[in-house]
């Protein structure tokens, strides 16, 4: 085997077991369903093994998200979005239901945003990733990013420091 | 601002529950590497269950060996389970079995292991009750799993090697084994220093093994130990009490850890070091031939 494959793989079963449950949020998030996660976090390490070189090592936490995210968009458009809810699901919102009655509207807000615009709240804010990143993962461009999270924010009536949806800005 | 709405937005995505079968997934996954199945839309759940199976079998020497056999070793000297430890409540679960060491005619040998055995479990168990409490306490819907035992890795007319182990499922597994080696007849217990002349074996036998896993990885290319020298974690040489046990065919098995020297999913890793190449360091033939 080629010494930059053993590396590769070395470092990329390192980097899936550090962050497996990541994946499977992420993956979670876009099917909705426990089953399905699942398997696009196993569909997504063999395509990740199976890959071609990382140019930019640094880069695998961009790339490996990139895998998921399409992965779960295959997976989407192959089942043309019939929403079955499970039990966890079901359970994971009358947790919610008993104790914030407000937040479980805004958590129903998010998910019944588009996957387009869910992805980029779960990517910024969740996940914690820099605008650009999520440009990368998402190939999109900054600015498209930037108006996807504006426009989500304010379907979601959240107030973020960074977009304010508080009316327009008009300086100047 | 609302951070506040997002900051609560973003604990319900984190409380989004991790299914059990993950580990066994992803497992699985990085170890087939060149078996690209297709993706399945039905039946996922029938084949995370099924992974979970072979996997645990593979894994969990306790699912493996049933639990009513008592080991009973020759020439008197017998192994027994002194003591069960057994909690299971919802996503909690402890199973612990503490063995003791029966009929030995060195008996401070034999109480100084039941000490050490009954300690440590003691203590396992303490960390699994107080783990839970502090799990409930912050209202997570936590899942922890501990469960451990022994087994008579070999049992010859002079030797009695003990393992026992640890596997701990929290958000991943870890699974830790440790060895007692005991000559029955001359009562003693064997470590690893005491059979060799000086503390050359250490890199004798570290080279040995380091051979044995460019070998490997050469051969298989599932495989992978931390080697290259370039990295921080990368294994040098085995510790003078390295973890060890002595087979059947009388052969030095030297025993890491999970993730010891090697990725998680390799699970705890042995190597038999061929006789021959220690027969220079050894004291005598008299434990390896």
């Amino acid at each position: 085997m080629l010494k930059w494959k053993l590396n590769q793989d070395k470092m990329i079963a390192e980097y899936v077991m550090q962050n497996k449950e990541n994946f499977y949020r992420l993956a979670y998030s876009y099917v909705q369903n426990p089953d399905d996660a699942l398997d696009i976090v196993q569909d997504s390490i063999q395509k990740a093994i199976t890959s071609e070189q990382l140019k930019d090592q640094k880069a695998i936490k961009s790339w490996f998200y990139k895998i998921i995210v399409n992965t779960s968009l295959d997976f989407l458009r192959r089942k043309k979005k019939i929403t079955v809810v499970d039990d966890t699901t079901i359970q994971l919102h009358m947790k919610g239901r008993e104790d914030h009655y407000k937040d479980i509207d805004l958590h129903q807000a998010l998910n019944e945003l588009l996957p387009e615009y869910r992805i980029v709240i779960v990517l910024r804010y969740f996940e914690d990733l820099k605008i650009e990143e999520v440009a990368e993962i998402l190939d999109l461009n900054i600015n498209t990013v930037k108006t996807r999270i504006y426009k989500a924010l304010k379907i979601l009536r959240v107030q973020m420091e960074e977009f304010n949806t508080e009316g327009e800005r008009h300086n100047g | 601002m609302d951070n506040n709405k997002m900051e609560q937005l973003k604990k319900k995505y984190k409380d989004i529950p991790i299914p059990l079968q993950l580990d066994g997934v992803v497992e699985q996954a990085l170890r087939k590497k060149n078996n690209k199945r297709p993706l399945a839309l039905w039946g996922a759940g029938v084949a995370a269950a099924a992974v979970i199976f072979t996997t645990s079998l593979n894994i969990s020497p306790a699912l493996a060996k049933s639990l009513s056999d008592v080991p009973v070793v020759g020439d008197l000297v017998e192994v027994l389970t002194f003591k069960e430890y057994h909690v299971s409540e919802g996503n909690y679960e402890v199973d612990i079995q503490v063995p003791k060491v029966d009929n030995m005619e060195n008996t401070s040998l034999q109480e100084s292991l039941n000490n050490k055995y009954l300690e440590e479990s003691q203590q396992l168990y303490e960390k699994f009750m107080s783990e839970m409490g502090a799990q409930k306490a912050f209202g997570e819907d936590g899942h922890l799993k501990i469960e451990s035992g022994y087994e008579i890795k070999t049992e010859t007319n002079q030797i009695l090697s003990i393992g026992r182990y640890v596997e701990e499922t929290m958000a991943s597994s870890a699974t830790t084994i440790h060895y007692d080696t005991i000559d029955k007849q001359n009562q003693l217990l064997i470590t690893l220093p005491s059979l060799f002349k000086d503390n050359s074996y250490i890199e004798v036998i570290s080279e040995n093994i380091k051979q044995q896993m460019r070998q490997q990885m050469e051969e298989d290319e599932s495989k992978v130990y931390w080697i290259e020298p370039s990295d921080p974690d990368a294994f040098t040489t085995i510790k003078e009490n390295q973890n060890f046990y002595i087979n059947a065919d009388n052969q030095l098995v030297i025993s890491f850890n999970e993730y010891e020297v090697a990725p998680g999913y390799m699970g705890a890793v042995e190597f038999i070091i061929p006789t021959e190449e220690l027969q220079g360091v050894l004291v005598s033939n008299e434990y390896l031939k």
